[in-house]
């Protein structure tokens, strides 16, 4: 078994939640009491002990109702809970044992043998803990995020998004008479009798938060009228299904939390009609709808999930377009005015979007807001038809998630649930299998020649592929086993009930209940490697200036003693330019890693199991503990961004980048970020040509972009007076962050980035 | 025959100071800037100095440097010498540009500036945007130095350009033979061109150049129906920052019967380039202008009838 730090951080936290409301030994007797709740349950069904937990959280950990809220539901997270998702404590029965030890402290000395206790006990029980002990090695596969391993694997179920039209056309009463119906069928199905304790959790939480309305202070008429409108709208939502905007709103964001997913889908497409109607009728205004999407915006922000919480609007396959698109006008002024890192955005569009559209989701960009992020219909729908293996409709439905990794809403998982270094492959595969940043033997038995033995590129280049084919044949073995030990272990039940077909089948998502069982590996570092191996090829196989091992021992010194060759590596064709030898080789090495993950998910019997090139920002952190390598790329500096160029490399203005970054065929993959950024007066004052350059771009396979406006010198005064700009949000990989939160070397990297301005184009 | 034409303007070689692509500032939309080497004037603001001469020039950046001193040792022709502070000097009537010291250089802090490319060598760049070009109303500028001064390259260029359906731009100081532009016009689709002073001897003092041949190559150009003219005056304090010369080119671009004026305010971007080149900077100290500063420019011209563009 492999050693690993039960303690360490498990995910990216960039914005910190805030504390919770109760007391410190209240929240250690609900810690007790699930603990207890678990413990007393171990022989039962895993249904059945997961609704018995959840009836310990739920009401209990809403939060009380904030001043400003206009929708009800706001939760704190303990260090012990359930979940599906690491932003939010954790796979499953979770306990995050980092935090527990930190609440510890908190408490009075008396006190902490109690957490003692539980620590032991979750040691054992913890889900992600069971997959560490069951997956991980000492050498090749690390925990998330463990940066000194080539390859990191976890258990989470991220990126459900969930089927909200059947909750809100069906309501409660309609899911609970589909469940008894089946109970008769089959009386001995505990998946449906644990969903009958669903929905009492759900009417339980109407009341709690209901109680929490109560409390709530009213200090003027206005206020007391929204609170009971809040009050009615719960009392309207608590078996029926929702007749009014506010009454959808309220029982889609309640159902989100007790399921625990932080993406949540079309809301144009499932919330449109109900606006579209009160807004006919005059039972709602635009601008009160505006004030209630705002909410919707503080309540997401305030669950700081860092990476997640997308809303998406726009594109195909939405059935009722027209009204979907009032409520996408409302969400893009919301947008422009919210300085908030998330929710994170999402505009669909095809090559039909409005001007309209695009003028409203320009200016939000301009204004700073790093929203909408875009996303190409016309290339992504057909994509992910091959990648998926579904047909035109199904694929209609896709909808990023997370930093942009595709599923099928309410059809298909799609968890991330592996992440691959390519580089940290390639640096110790020309270093006999040696990782040359802790010494460690990492190639798992797989060749690693002698450099002086490659007679030939194609050689060199085939020994690196042995090595990446292998450590993909471990991401699809850890990427089942996270699947396997959730399915041994809970049913993700408020999830499950909104995904097909799981009511229909009486199973759970991962215990064949979701129609389309797929995953996602995230892949780092590959733009650093296709870079290294073109200035191989070129520098030792056809100029023979160098040979490979005179390249290595410089790498190994960091090329300290070799600053020619650096330089030499650093001015070879670089990916980002537009130039067909880098991004051909940039392109080959996507298709080695696209297709070998995608193939493997099928023998594997998956419906897809796809690469996803985003990045939070791991490439900065794997990057500290990655060596230097031969595209001149010192020890310990960050990899590139996504799919973008390593930072600075590009020196060919945007079009080039652009031209480069669609090169790489989208059906290979489930999504793939394309960051670019730009001065404020650049971007605003040459609207039409910014306009043309994204259109052109799109029109000419590019799939997606995320765009930050900002001017450099605001960047590079936040490093210093970080007090000066406390609301300065800048799109990071896949997703958004308030500047002076990030780590230094998170801010270098975004600064290395090139920034398109008008200076240039003096 | 056609075809040979073409073969034949694409084998022409060609002195390249850059290819800027995604430049929205020499004419409409998102266009491809090719910077040709070489330039009948010398004005003392210019902000590319490197293309005033054709041929490779060597650039030094002492932000760069680490007075390694691997210059001065690999030099063949001693043309570097290490001086008291450590850092190296270049005496540039002796080297040969061997490029020697630019090869070892171990922080790239000695660099070439200008190459030889075919026309070919220059579209095939250029076309990797067309789709851009044409969803923009953008294409191919030329600029310099002046353009014209490579003539027969630039003409094998236009001919290239426009068999591949670009809109052209020549960014111009009109400093060149009239019989250029009559042959060249019908390939040219804008003219950004420069008036730079409206006095000929003062002209002729400060750059070199000849403003009667300037101003009547604008006259023809102005009747010349086929090509759109944008004249700009590029406003340099202490040279022609006054009231009565920015009044008398008014004027001048009035008889012509042009009704468009960009008013492009000084700025001393190009000041490191001459520190690179090893020469000497006239305008040291200048501050750059600003959009505003010309405000009063702007309002003169506008009450004379103009539409003025001012950056």
């Amino acid at each position: 078994m492999a050693e690993f730090d039960v303690n360490g951080v498990q995910n990216v936290e960039v914005s910190v939640k805030l504390p919770c409301e109760k007391t410190v030994i209240e929240q250690l007797e609900i810690m007790e009491k699930y603990t207890d709740t678990h413990r007393s349950l171990l022989g039962e069904a895993k249904e059945i002990r997961e609704v018995e937990c959840l009836k310990v959280l739920f009401p209990t950990m809403f939060r009380s109702i904030q001043d400003a809220d206009v929708i009800a539901g706001r939760l704190d997270i303990l260090p012990i809970g359930f979940g599906s998702v690491t932003s939010l404590g954790g796979a499953g029965h979770f306990c995050v044992f980092g935090k527990l030890r930190s609440f510890q402290q908190q408490l009075e000395e008396k006190y902490r043998p109690r957490v003692d206790r539980l620590y032991d006990y979750w040691l054992d029980h913890d889900l992600k803990t069971k997959f560490c002990t069951k997956v991980l090695t000492d050498a090749t596969i690390g925990r998330f995020i463990d940066c000194e391993y080539p390859m990191i694997a976890t258990t989470r179920l991220s990126g459900m998004m969930l089927d909200y039209e059947k909750l809100l056309s069906n309501g409660i009463c309609g899911l609970c008479e589909f469940v008894e119906t089946k109970i008769r069928q089959e009386p001995d199905n505990t998946f449906y009798h644990a969903a009958l304790t669903c929905f009492q959790i759900y009417t339980s939480s109407i009341d709690g938060l209901q109680e929490r309305i109560k409390n709530a202070s009213a200090p003027t008429r206005e206020r007391a009228a929204q609170l009971k409108r809040m009050y009615d709208d719960l009392e309207a939502i608590r078996t029926a299904p929702p007749k009014t905007f506010t009454q959808a709103l309220q029982m889609y964001w309640l159902y989100s939390m007790l399921a625990g997913v932080i993406n949540y889908g079309r809301l144009d497409d499932f919330l449109g009609p109900y606006l579209s109607r009160d807004l006919d009728t005059g039972l709602i205004t635009e601008d009160e709808a505006f004030v209630y999407l705002k909410c919707l915006w503080t309540l997401i922000e305030a669950r700081r999930t860092t990476v997640n919480g997308r809303i998406i609007v726009g594109g195909m396959g939405r059935k009722h377009p027209r009204e979907a698109d009032r409520f996408l006008h409302i969400c893009m002024r919301v947008a422009k005015v919210c300085r908030y890192v998330e929710p994170q955005f999402t505009l669909r569009f095809t090559k039909d979007t409005s001007e309209e559209i695009w003028d409203e989701a320009l200016d939000a960009l301009g204004a700073g807001a790093t929203y909408p992020t875009l996303y190409n219909d016309d290339i992504n729908v057909p994509a992910v038809q091959y990648g998926m293996r579904v047909d035109q409709k199904t694929a209609e439905q896709y909808v990023p998630f997370g930093c942009t990794e595709f599923v099928i809403q309410g059809q298909s998982t799609g968890s991330p649930n592996i992440c691959f270094n390519m580089l940290k492959l390639l640096t110790l595969y020309m270093n006999a299998g040696i990782d040359p940043m802790d010494g460690k033997y990492k190639a798992d038995g797989i060749e690693t020649p002698a450099l002086d033995s490659f007679k030939t590129f194609e050689e060199f280049y085939d020994g690196y592929k042995k090595l990446v084919n292998h450590y993909l044949d471990l991401a699809i073995d850890a990427q089942m086993e996270s699947y396997r030990i959730m399915s041994n272990n809970i049913s993700n039940m408020f999830t499950s009930i909104l995904i097909n077909d799981c009511l229909d089948r009486g199973k759970a998502v991962l215990d064949g209940g979701v129609r389309y069982l797929g995953g996602t590996n995230e892949i780092y570092g590959s733009i650093n490697t296709s870079d290294s191996l073109v200035a191989i090829k070129k520098l030792v196989f056809e100029q023979k200036k160098y040979s490979l091992g005179e390249i290595h021992t410089a790498m190994l010194d960091n090329f300290a003693h070799a600053p020619l060759i650096r330089k030499d590596l650093l001015n070879c064709p670089k990916y980002g330019n537009d130039i067909e030898e880098a991004d051909d080789m940039a392109n080959d090495v996507y298709e080695l890693i696209a297709k070998g993950t995608r193939n493997r998910g099928i023998a594997a019997g998956m419906q897809y199991f796809l690469v996803v090139i985003s990045n939070n920002q791991l490439n900065t952190e794997w990057g500290t503990r990655t060596a230097a390598s031969p595209d001149g790329r010192l020890s310990g500096m960050y990899m590139n961004p996504a799919n973008n160029p390593q930072g600075g490399a590009d020196k060919s203005g945007p079009t080039a980048m652009l031209n480069s970054l669609r090169r790489f065929d989208a059906k290979y993959h489930a999504g793939s970020v394309q960051n670019i950024k730009f001065s404020p007066s650049m971007f605003n004052e040459h609207r039409e040509v910014i306009k043309a350059l994204f259109k052109t771009y799109f029109a000419n396979g590019g799939c997606h972009l995320m765009v930050t406006v900002v001017d450099r010198g605001e960047l590079e005064d936040a490093v210093v007076h970080p007090e000066r700009h406390k609301t300065l949000i800048v799109r990071v990989s896949g997703f958004s962050a308030v500047f002076i939160d990030l780590d230094p070397k998170v801010q270098q990297e975004l600064l290395s980035r090139n920034l398109y301005d008008e200076e240039k184009c003096l | 025959m056609m075809k040979k034409n073409a073969y034949e303007n694409a084998e022409k070689r060609i002195s390249v100071m850059e290819i800027e692509r995604f430049a929205i500032k020499d004419g409409p939309g998102i266009r491809s800037t090719v910077f040709l080497e070489g330039c009948p004037l010398h004005c003392p603001w210019c902000a590319n100095p490197e293309s005033q001469e054709i041929g490779k020039k060597l650039l030094y950046a002492a932000d760069r440097c680490c007075g390694c001193g691997t210059c001065a040792a690999v030099c063949p022709f001693s043309a570097v010498k290490m001086n008291e502070s450590g850092k190296p000097e270049f005496n540039r009537d002796v080297c040969r540009k061997c490029g020697q010291c630019v090869a070892h250089c171990p922080n790239g802090a000695i660099t070439f500036s200008g190459k030889i490319m075919t026309a070919g060598e220059i579209l095939d760049i250029v076309l990797r945007d067309k789709e851009y070009y044409k969803n923009s109303g953008g294409g191919i500028t030329f600029s310099g130095g002046e353009p014209f001064f490579q003539y027969e390259g630039l003409a094998a260029m236009l001919a290239l350009s426009k068999a591949s359906y670009l809109h052209t731009a020549v960014e111009t100081c009109g400093n060149v033979p009239t019989q250029y532009i009559h042959e060249q016009i019908d390939n040219i689709d804008l003219f950004l061109f420069d008036v730079k002073h409206s006095d000929p001897c003062e002209f002729h003092e400060i750059t070199g150049g000849n403003l009667d041949l300037i101003l009547n190559n604008l006259h023809y150009i102005a009747a010349h129906t086929g090509s759109d003219v944008l004249v700009r005056i590029p406003v340099i304090p202490g040279y022609n920052d006054t009231q009565k010369i920015i009044g008398d080119i008014f004027r001048i671009v009035q008889d012509c019967g042009i009704k468009t004026v960009q008013l492009l305010p000084y700025h001393a971007l190009g000041v490191n380039k001459y520190k690179r080149l090893g020469r000497p900077y006239l305008l040291e100290g200048v501050k750059s202008l600003q959009k505003n500063d010309l405000k009063a420019f702007a309002n003169m011209g506008t009450e004379a009838g103009l539409q003025i563009i001012t950056g």
